[in-house]
């Protein structure tokens, strides 16, 4: 499988305030925060990341790693939303509790843009981008999504229900296709299964690209499906962290590398191509 | 000798030999190797840094999920993942070159002769003002918990390391004793310049759910403010034992915990987990520490160590 150099974006992270402009509900426990900080709008790359401080007085202790979702510079034509960036966030625990209360004009500190995105190489005519997601990994890759421009792309995006299904809407018509467990959107059963039942379309052509965010079982199941193919994967991972910005070691994966197995989430990655990764 | 004017009180502190400008130090393990920390901090603003701490050979650490939040505090097991001193060396030391404050080491070993070794190449070195030894990390046998749990052990390795360089020299603590007084006795006894506690609380936690531990390592080291008041009671009572300075730490996240181990006799103070939160934590810990003496009409932070008054 061709190696790709995940580390060739030159990030620099900051420190510093942003402005929330829009926090609201999408549906059931699915939030989309807006926030204004042209610093980190200004230099955020598809698969980075912010570190947010979900509250000043130590609980939660730690920020919440979340992908930025859109990005707009200070140089955007829509005049509006620049210097803005969202995200898109999952109510589950403390941290997302408090954000879920967060209040127009309110400050949020954050770190970031942090890791590395994806590598958009450029495509030979015959090959197809693949992007399979579930949840709100559907973030970092609408995000990507808007660099590969609608060419020959195909987006697999799986939830538990109907209401799990993000991000649909930001990629053309014609080219999604949606699994639900439940069966109340799109075909019953994981994304992994929709996947593998529309695999035989990807046999023919050049090495494919595929990039894949979303829970860990589903990105093992997807590895082991997609082992034998001679594509080139790109996988952006979840994991808690500590800090964000490679401080800790806290957040590590195992990969393929002999010297040092143990590598970071947040700063070696969080993209890494899936075939460096050592499942546990 | 002229007084300084309480407007610019002084902040300065010694430790055996090493000065430094401020009493504030980024702990090991929670401050990378420095350069993580560049796009936040004016790293030369700090009293001294200790990076990660390192071993002779490089070291893999413990497996994922190495980090999981509780209440006030964190529990990690990393598992003093290291690439070892030769690479230690090659690549992280020469960053601390153009970096104007104090780089002290953090070292463990497996066996008294690895600690000795460690101590005798570091020594060796240009750019290290000083040695911090681990004699307490609870995540790793390796990590010296066994010699920092025994006073006549701690003793015979302190005097062993102490010979092998010349360079100030801390013996950093662990909590996970019986009476953390007596191992500070033997640090002293041992010719060390100073001790610094505490290290992380062992602990854990259970994912009811999966009926799986929280950490990979199952046990980790708990630190953060959940441990604070546990870390000043031990710091008083090795103040009341030792006579060589204390360097304090456990879930300092603002000037006024800072404050509170410094009158509670600690010299100098470490700020760990508070920088993976705040990576100004330091910084404005300094500033807060200047506030409070400028406020209280004190010239000289030397002044407060120990002010607790009983």
């Amino acid at each position: 499988m061709t190696t790709i150099n995940v580390h060739c974006w030159l990030t620099m992270a900051i420190q510093t305030d942003g402005i929330v402009l829009k926090n609201r509900k999408i549906k059931s426990i699915y939030f989309l925060l807006e926030i204004d900080c042209p610093s980190i709008a200004n230099e955020t790359k598809p698969g980075q990341f912010v570190m947010l401080r979900t509250s000043d007085d130590n609980h939660p202790l730690l920020r919440r790693p979340f992908s930025i979702y859109k990005s707009y510079s200070t140089l955007h034509p829509l005049k509006r939303k620049r210097g803005h960036f969202l995200i898109f966030y999952k109510k589950v625990g403390k941290g997302t509790e408090k954000m879920s209360t967060f209040k127009e004009k309110q400050k949020v500190n954050l770190i970031g843009p942090l890791g590395n995105g994806f590598i958009v190489p450029p495509l030979p005519s015959s090959a197809a981008s693949i992007l399979i997601g579930g949840g709100v990994g559907m973030a970092s890759l609408s995000a990507l999504g808007e660099v590969l421009g609608s060419g020959k792309l195909y987006v697999f995006i799986g939830g538990k229900t109907k209401n799990d299904i993000l991000c649909e809407d930001d990629f053309p018509k014609g080219k999604v296709f949606i699994a639900t467990e439940d069966g109340s959107r799109g075909k019953k059963g994981t994304v992994v299964d929709l996947f593998l039942s529309e695999i035989e379309r990807f046999d023919r052509g050049r090495p494919h690209h595929v990039y894949i965010c979303g829970p860990e079982g589903m990105v093992h199941s997807l590895s082991r499906m997609i082992k034998s193919k001679k594509w080139i994967v790109q996988v952006s991972l979840e994991a808690r962290m500590g800090c964000g910005f490679g401080a800790c070691w806290g957040c590590v994966v195992k990969t393929r590398d002999t010297e040092m197995a143990y590598h970071r989430v947040c700063k070696d990655g969080p993209v890494f191509p899936l075939s460096e990764i050592v499942w546990e | 000798m002229k007084m300084k004017s309480v407007g610019h009180p002084d902040l300065s502190i010694r430790i055996g030999k090493m000065e430094l400008k401020n009493p504030v130090i980024a702990a090991s393990g929670t401050f990378g190797y420095g350069q993580e920390f560049e796009n936040f901090i004016d790293l030369s603003q700090l009293g001294a840094i200790i990076p990660k701490g390192i071993s002779l050979s490089p070291m893999q650490g413990n497996s994922p999920p190495r980090i999981f939040e509780t209440n006030g505090g964190i529990l990690n097991s990393i598992g003093l993942q290291n690439p070892g001193l030769q690479d230690f060396i090659n690549e992280k030391l020469p960053y601390f070159k153009k970096i104007k404050t104090n780089l002290i080491i953090n070292f463990f070993g497996n066996t008294q002769k690895e600690y000795v070794e460690l101590a005798r190449r570091l020594d060796s070195l240009d750019g290290i003002s000083g040695l911090e030894m681990n004699i307490s990390c609870p995540n790793v046998k390796q990590g010296g918990i066994v010699f920092g749990s025994d006073p006549r052990m701690t003793y015979r390795l302190v005097s062993a390391v102490r010979k092998s360089s010349e360079l100030p020299f801390i013996v950093k603590l662990s909590p996970n004793v019986t009476d953390i007084s007596a191992i500070a006795r033997s640090v002293e006894e041992g010719g060390a310049d100073a001790v610094s506690l505490v290290n992380t609380f062992k602990a854990m936690a259970i994912n009811i759910h999966s009926k799986k531990p929280e950490l990979g390592n199952m046990i980790g080291g708990l630190s953060g403010p959940a441990i604070k008041p546990i870390a000043l009671r031990m710091v008083w009572e090795v103040f009341q034992t030792v006579k060589i300075p204390i360097i304090g730490m456990g879930g300092i996240m603002k000037a006024e915990d800072a404050i509170e181990f410094i009158l509670a006799g600690a010299s100098a103070i470490q700020i760990g987990t508070a920088n993976l939160i705040n990576p100004q934590t330091g910084i404005e810990v300094i500033n807060g520490i200047k506030r409070y003496l400028f406020q209280n009409r004190i010239n000289r932070v030397r002044e407060l160590i120990g002010l607790f008054k009983v």
